[in-house]
């Protein structure tokens, strides 16, 4: 086995000896902790080191990849890439970032990561005992989890680019299960970075998302006007997202191809993609290209889809600094951090102005009941029957329906809780939106 | 890969802190992944895994540790961190191995194949899709194949390895008239080799990804509605995947989350249901000739004539189930995930009834010819699943194709309504299914059949 570094400067000097115009080595190693805790026991205990090399090779002007978790052969690696790289037939021209500076930013405080495995271990056994004494109706948890993460990537090339990024991530993730009258419900809360030492509001609010599911049945089918919940939206918004993507438009598998500079969305919707978000800052993307903020959706228009260096020299234009890769493939299109911008109307006013309706909270089999080429979702939903501005009792069984382009023009107000969804490479916000009318199917 | 005296000292070292059971399980895949885009090579890359972990047991606390160094100091090391979970006195120790090797299952390797043979499937799945109407306006192709080689060792004495080919050609299509955009999808799989091709013709998938996509683009949306549906072989056996067998995994049992807990010998389906999960059949998507831990596959008859038969365990599933016999189930998307019970293949074997008769008497409802995918709640049963291609069915004939149904409902309830299962037919369609041990290639499949109601979702068409 051979160094990063051994391994990178062997890579690149085949890479020039067999005719490769530029190379590029993007380096992940990770190291993850994770307990979980269940019935005051430990459950699960893992200690995972993993690490692996993407080779990218600029062959004849297209680009080849290989990737490994092997640091043993470069010469085989490099032939592979070049391999791949002759197989490609596409003409697009394929920039590689070179050397830059990029804006200092201040890292979230990571305090899980200072704790010792037993104090980890101890302090999933407090949270869950804090869960079970929290209400009388939770019976067990599914999950009562710690996880903490660091990890390093390495993005250098033969362009003199030397991009290196630490990042240090911590997550608690709760599932308590509760019963009511012989029924049995669940649900489950993800906190990141410091909000997983805050017990009591984390408790608090997995407690309220699985008891509001009492009591519930479906509503008759028909139209209804809707509040999509701020969880909800942002993980509606994540599966829509590739339809943002420059590299689907330009592979005709997006309705927004070409139609940056109009409308549509409701005047009230401005969609952001801000890298440098407080929460989750970054100082350039999986290419290396400095981050830049910017309004995908402004006030309803469409002013930008979401470039890499390929799609941008492609459609004419600049990298938005979204390009983004998995450790082992492509270079891809991703959003950073991609969220709808809250409005004034807190969310007590939304229901008041929906008056009677549907509150949908929760929606899943978003990689099944959902097309981001068409636009169109039929989705399994729980929520709350509202009259007068009231909730009045708990739904599920529902499907919610509609198309994701119609939706964004009927949203007619957009609430302030805005709320981010599961952490990821990239994150997804969105606060309460008040929709004029989606389909509902239920009795 | 570590010799047996090496493996041996990991072993005992992942035991010296107490454990009762330690396993090392060791990969080596390689990968090759082609993307053709509108004609056109879009992108080639080539991956090799390469990774050891190691578990241990004291009776159902569980530590796992992994990494992608394999050398053997590492793997010691890494021995040692899972040991670092289990507190008391060392009473095991690895005596000897009965060594166990799956057969090879391999004609063509994909070491011997070239990126132009592959290239090859592409270009011709594409052109068929093209050529099949003038309203396809985008195919995307993949092709992918993997080779795994992993070997798993225990302190019972179990060393097993196994050789696991797979190769899959997804095709997905674009149909668009002005505003409106369809898409169709095809994406059979094999656990062969490159041989795999003689099977798969490249050209069938292109024109069936075509058709789906050109029907729904021509489709009035579906009604939303409870009615009788009839749901087509193949991946339509994903109803049974979703809606039941997730919920037998011990996974959810071992841990009281699943409706069908406590069910053992009793009816929890309509006596025509036989469903079975069957991990030998050879040169499947599914199939694997030992599981994780090093167990035999083989075929288990989950219900039978609507009785429960048995659940999918194992290891640490049959501890936490009172000693649930093992299943040959355990599986691992790779050396990153500790194993848990799991599918292969999964299926309702063949029933009696005719498979015209039960769209004929259905009266009005649904025909669901070509499934999407779905999910599951396995505590409550509650499940969703899209309908890639379906038909609404009125008078016992099929009135015209709808675009965006859905599917949702209770896995024990619709087990119950299930009022036709066809004589013949059985198919299986490949899929990957995630759970709590990532994300592994699965068979689902049935036969045509009936289910006498189910909530239909959809944007509340008109027909």
């Amino acid at each position: 086995m051979m160094t990063f570094d051994e391994f990178k400067k062997k890579a690149f000097d085949i890479s020039a000896e067999l005719g490769c115009e530029a190379a590029e080595v993007y380096f992940n190693d990770g190291e993850t902790f994770s307990v979980n805790v269940l019935g005051g026991e430990l459950d699960e205990y893992s200690v995972e080191h993993s690490f692996g090399l993407n080779l990218r090779v600029i062959y004849g002007g297209r680009a080849g990849y290989a990737y490994t978790e092997m640091l043993d052969d470069p010469r085989a690696l490099v032939l592979r890439a070049v391999d791949n790289a002759k197989a490609v037939e596409n003409d697009d021209v394929m920039p590689m970032q070179g050397k830059c500076e990029y804006r200092q930013i201040a890292k979230p405080e990571c305090r899980a990561s200072g704790l010792t495995p037993t104090e980890k271990i101890a302090y999933a056994e407090k949270l869950e005992k804090d869960l079970m004494a929290a209400d009388p109706r939770v019976i067990r948890t599914m999950y009562c989890a710690i996880q903490t993460t660091k990890s390093t990537t390495r993005l250098h090339n033969t362009l003199g680019l030397e991009a290196d990024n630490t990042e240090e991530l911590s997550a608690s993730i709760l599932c308590p299960i509760m019963q009511q009258d012989g029924v049995v419900k669940d649900s489950f809360i993800v906190k990141t970075g410091n909000e997983l030492f805050d017990t009591d509001a984390m408790i608090k609010e997995v407690v309220r998302k699985v008891a509001d599911q009492f009591g519930a049945s479906p509503v008759p089918s028909g139209e209804y006007s809707i509040i999509m919940q701020n969880e909800a939206m942002a993980n509606m918004l994540a599966a829509f997202s590739p339809m943002f993507s420059a590299d689907n438009a330009q592979k005709g598998m997006s309705l927004l191809a070409g139609r940056e500079g109009e409308t549509i969305a409701a005047d009230c919707v401005t969609l952001m993609d801000d890298p440098f978000y407080k929460e989750y800052p970054r100082a350039f993307d999986a290419e290396g290209v400095p981050s830049v903020t910017k309004e995908v959706i402004s006030k309803g228009v469409l002013t930008t889809l979401l470039h890499n260096l390929q799609t941008a020299a492609k459609a004419g234009t600049a990298s938005t600094s979204n390009a983004g890769r998995g450790a082992s493939g492509p270079v891809t299109v991703a959003p950073s951090n991609f969220y709808i911008v809250p409005g004034e109307t807190d969310y007590d006013s939304l229901l008041g102005r929906m008056g009677s309706g549907v509150v949908i909270t929760d929606v899943s089999g978003l990689h099944a009941g959902l097309n981001p080429v068409s636009g169109d979702f039929s989705l399994i939903a729980k929520g709350q029957l509202v009259e007068g501005g009231r909730v009045v009792r708990a739904v599920d069984q529902i499907t919610v329906a509609g198309n994701f382009l119609t939706m964004m023009k009927n949203i007619a107000v957009v609430g302030s809780d805005l709320k981010f969804g599961m952490p990821g490479m990239s994150r997804f916000g969105s606060p309460s939106l008040l929709i004029e009318k989606l389909m509902v199917s239920g009795e | 890969m570590l010799d047996r005296s090496a493996v041996n000292a990991v072993l005992n070292e992942a035991l010296k802190t107490g454990g009762d059971y330690s396993e090392l399980f060791m990969q080596d895949s390689d990968f090759n992944n082609i993307r053709m885009v509108d004609g056109k090579v879009d992108s080639a890359s080539y991956q090799r895994r390469v990774g050891a972990g190691v578990r241990v047991l004291k009776g159902t606390r569980c530590a796992y540790a992994y990494t992608a160094d394999t050398s053997e100091a590492a793997i010691m090391e890494t021995a040692r961190a899972a040991a670092a979970a289990i507190e008391g006195v060392p009473e095991y120790s690895v005596r000897s191995f009965e060594v166990r090797k799956g057969a090879p299952g391999y004609e063509k390797k994909f070491a011997d194949v070239t990126n132009d043979m592959r290239i090859e499937l592409l270009r011709s799945g594409t052109a068929a899709a093209r050529a099949y109407s003038g309203e396809i306006t985008q195919v995307e192709a993949n092709y992918l194949d993997a080779d795994h080689r992993i070997m798993v060792a225990n302190s019972n004495g179990v060393w097993a390895e196994d050789r696991r080919p797979r190769t899959r050609l997804i095709i997905e299509t674009v149909a668009m008239n002005g505003t409106e955009a369809q898409t169709g999808y095809s994406a059979p799989g094999l656990g062969k080799g490159f041989e795999a091709y003689r099977e798969l013709d490249p050209a069938a998938i292109g024109r069936e990804a075509a058709r789906i996509a050109v029907t729904m683009l021509h489709a009035p949306e579906c009604p939303a509605d409870s009615v009788p549906v009839v749901i087509e072989s193949g991946f339509g056996g994903v109803i049974l995947h979703e809606a039941c067998v997730h919920s037998l995994e011990a996974t959810s049992v071992g841990r009281g989350n699943s409706e069908f807990c406590g069910k053992l010998g009793q009816q929890i389906a309509s006596p025509i249901v036989t469903a079975v999960d069957d991990g030998t059949l050879p040169g499947a998507w599914g199939s694997i000739a030992y599981d994780d831990e090093g167990t035999p596959s083989r075929r288990n008859v989950l219900i039978e004539n609507g009785i429960l038969k048995t659940y999918l365990v194992d290891l640490l599933g049959s501890r936490r189930m009172n000693g649930h016999p093992l299943t040959g189930s355990s599986r691992r998307q790779d050396y990153t995930f500790a194993p848990t019970s799991r599918m292969t293949n999964t299926f309702f074997a063949e029933g009696k009834d005719d498979p015209e008769e039960m769209i004929r008497s259905m009266g009005e409802g649904l025909y669901a010819a070509n499934m999407g995918g779905g999910s599951v709640n396995p505590l409550t049963g509650e499940f969703n699943f899209a309908v890639l291609e379906a038909y609404w069915v009125r008078d016992g004939r099929i009135l015209t194709p709808v675009r965006g149904a859905t599917l949702i409902g209770k896995g024990s309830e619709v087990l119950m309504k299930i009022d036709r299962i066809a004589n013949s037919g059985l198919a299986l369609a490949p899929g990957m299914c995630g759970s709590a041990s990532g994300s592994v290639p699965v068979n689902v499949g049935q036969p045509r059949i009936r289910v006498s109601e189910i909530t239909v979702g959809g944007k509340g068409g008109k027909l």
